[in-house]
């Protein structure tokens, strides 16, 4: 973990962060195309710009309590890795809300979580200005979703 | 007669002009595989008329290219070998010896060896573990040189490649560049993968364009420059969109000309004297289709020689030529290209395969199935894989797999065969596969494509036509036929559909066994879409063939027929 840019966005009471070279861009909320035979976390299919992209919904995937969707509510475009390629995955969070520069000693590694599969989502805490950042391991938290579209 | 050049030292020094310059190692490869595939098809042709210096020069021109090639980058192995056949091809040229069965085996041969070869240089440029073919190409050599006395050991071993051997090919062919034939029109090489993008750019360019001609902004207007100038932007789109499209369109001959040498290996194996008949090669397809065809093809060719062509003495004895004939065609038909692979031999023996499907359950004992229906049981899966079942239906083996292949590339396979006739195989091919015809289905609030290829017909249903038969769910009567009833809507867990079967549309959809009735809301049309794959990798969500972009640029998912047809069993069993 180095000092580096991060994407911040709200989840409920929380704050998460993700590295800003990941991010291909952010968009409102729009018209989610059903898949069926997936979980319901995986919201379905958009449109961007002509690249069909799996949208996953980070309340549900969370476990947190759904709630409508607001003029807030963003869909984050990342580069999630996957095996040997890359692939573009958005997220819908309750609201984007900053980009940081978080260096080396503001970041604590994760406490342990005792090997749940949640766990490994979680890359690191970081305490900014004394307010924690949840820092998200996109591969490990997604990449198993982009397969249930590849291969489900 | 040893190899000149040790493999485990050699393995090395060969990658290292390569490694240098990835962008010429990947002409290097093209190239390489060009000319060992021209090779391949000229020398079938040299063995029709031996004597053509035309027909060997084709054959010595790439040879000599690749040997030279592989040389000036320093990959012995590979130049050695060649080097030994373009000695032997040398002395044919200048009338030392004929062109006969064995030289062309050993040309052949070496095709086969150099493209193994070829393709170690690439594993092991990847990093990958490198194969031994030091056994191998001693092997070859001795056999080259084991070919005739004429050739003189010294000089077949010679170890320093000979650089004045240029002067053989005389001035006038001396350079081995890429070669402008008067015939052919000018061509340049482009990644593939740029077409493709190509492709989908402006595939995205044609529903921008018809986004804004749909937009309600400018549907009330009437002013005349603008609506000319909409309407010149849409001629042009759709060109482009023609344009980019053919561009990826490539003649089928090359996969032909491959299939041309698997009848001849076929023909020495099985020891069946065999011609091929080969026409409509210029025909132009997807070069994904052409790419993945050839599989399928040569499965259908092996089985026909296998089950289908007699043995001499059978042929003589039904009054046919001791030579069996196969055909590969292909054609226009409506839309589709036509492969068709005919064989003239003894055809499908309806009988047997009854009694097999009898036996194995698959059709009642009293029932009469169609000459169709008989002849469809070979795609199934494991069918008269037995062992009993020989001269006939060994043909099972793996159809199951053509056709599979076959609905990959959104194709239809059908058969029609004669008892002591012959059988052919006409797989029906799109055109293109960015592209398909779909007629959109509205199920609640969600939208969906089904291609229309799999689309018997559409109705509205009587509610009298429709019955709830215990144990088998709904079924709906349709011209005196029986066919299974499913709601889209229950299939894939839509809320808010129709739910009174009669108030909906029923769908047909068909493959070549069976139908299913598909319970829709409502037909919104019919229209040509650019086909996405789902999360940019295949999907295997069952019923779900991909996803099309909408004229109003949003996402439709692709039905499936086939997987449609497994979800409504797998439901109706659950419910049974």
């Amino acid at each position: 973990m180095s000092t580096g840019k991060y994407l911040t966005f709200a989840l409920d009471k929380e704050e998460y962060a993700v590295p800003v070279l990941r991010v291909r861009e952010i968009i409102k909320i729009m018209d989610i195309t059903r898949v069926p035979q997936l979980p319901a976390y995986v919201k379905g299919v958009i449109n961007l710009r002509g690249k069909v992209v799996p949208i996953v919904d980070m309340r549900m995937k969370f476990g947190l309590p759904a709630r409508e969707y607001s003029e807030r509510t963003c869909i984050i475009v990342v580069e999630v890795a996957v095996r040997n390629s890359v692939v573009m995955m958005g997220v819908i969070v309750d609201s984007v809300s900053d980009v940081l520069t978080i260096s080396t000693e503001e970041v604590a590694a994760p406490p342990d979580f005792g090997g749940s599969k949640e766990g490994g989502w979680v890359e690191a805490l970081a305490k900014v200005k004394g307010h924690v950042k949840i820092l998200l391991n996109l591969d490990k938290m997604l990449g198993a979703d982009s397969e249930l579209i590849r291969a489900a | 007669m040893p190899p000149s050049v040790p493999d485990p030292h050699a393995s090395d020094s060969e990658l290292a002009t390569l490694r240098g310059d990835p962008e010429l190692a990947r002409t290097f490869f093209a190239e390489t595989f060009d000319h060992l595939g021209s090779i391949e098809a000229s020398v079938l042709a040299l063995e029709v008329t031996p004597g053509d210096p035309k027909a060997l020069d084709e054959v010595f021109r790439p040879f000599h290219t690749l040997k030279a090639n592989a040389g000036a980058l320093g990959i012995d192995s590979v130049e050695e070998l060649a080097r030994h056949v373009e000695d032997l091809l040398d002395r044919a040229r200048s009338g030392e010896r004929q062109i006969g069965y064995a030289e062309v085996e050993i040309v052949l041969a070496a095709v086969d060896l150099l493209t193994s070869m070829i393709h170690d240089v690439e594993a092991r440029l990847a990093g990958r573990d490198a194969t031994d073919f030091g056994p191998k190409r001693a092997a070859f050599i001795s056999a080259i040189e084991g070919l005739g006395d004429t050739i003189r050991a010294d000089r077949a071993s010679a170890a320093a490649p000979s650089r004045e051997d240029d002067a053989r090919l005389g001035p006038e062919t001396a350079a081995s560049g890429p070669r402008v034939d008067g015939s052919n029109p000018a061509t340049v090489k482009v990644d593939t993968r740029k077409l493709d993008s190509l492709v989908d750019l402006v595939g995205e360019l044609a529903i921008v364009q018809s986004m804004i001609h749909q937009d309600p902004q400018l549907q009330g207007r009437s002013n005349e420059r603008l609506n000319r100038n909409l309407a010149q932007l849409l001629r042009i789109t759709g060109e482009l969109q023609t344009e980019s499209m053919a561009m990826r369109l490539v003649p089928i001959h090359q996969t032909f000309k491959r299939m041309s040498r698997l009848v001849r290996d076929l023909s020495r194996k099985s020891g069946k004297a065999l011609e091929l008949v080969v026409s409509g090669e210029d025909t132009e397809l997807d070069r994904k289709v052409v790419e993945e065809i050839s599989d399928p093809l040569m499965h259908m060719l092996r089985n026909s020689v296998d089950h289908g062509i007699e043995d001499p003495e059978t042929r003589r004895r039904a009054g046919k030529p001791p030579q069996g004939r196969l055909s590969l065609s292909a054609y226009h038909k409506g839309g589709n290209v036509v492969i068709a692979v005919a064989d003239d031999g003894c055809g499908l023996d309806t009988d047997k395969l009854q009694q097999r499907a009898v036996a194995q359950k698959l059709f009642e004992a009293g029932a009469i199935p169609s000459e169709a229906e008989i002849h469809a049981l070979i795609f199934r899966p494991g069918f008269s894989t037995a062992s009993e079942v020989t001269d006939i239906s060994g043909r099972g083996v793996g159809m199951d797999v053509v056709r599979r292949n076959v609905e990959t590339l959104r194709g239809r396979i059908e058969i029609r065969s004669q008892a002591g006739i012959g059988t052919t195989f006409f797989i029906k091919l799109p055109l293109t596969l960015a592209t398909v015809e779909g007629l959109i289905l509205g199920v609640g609030d969600q939208r969906f494509v089904l291609p229309t290829f799999s689309v018997r017909e559409s109705l509205r249903p009587a509610p009298d036509r429709i019955h709830r038969v215990p144990g088998q769910g709904w079924l709906v009567q349709v011209r005196g036929d029986l066919l299974p009833l499913a709601r889209l809507a229950d299939l894939f867990g839509i809320g808010g559909a129709v739910t009174e079967p009669s108030e909906g549309v029923v769908v047909v959809l068909e493959d070549d066994l069976q139908c299913l009735a598909l319970i829709v809301d409502e037909l919104l049309g019919k229209q040509e879409i650019v086909i996405k794959s789902l999360g940019e990798a295949l999907v295997s969500i069952s019923g779900v063939a991909g996803a099309a972009i909408l004229a109003d640029g949003r996402i439709s998912l692709i039905l499936d027929a086939g997987g449609l047809m497994t979800l409504q069993r797998n439901a109706a069993s659950r419910a049974a």
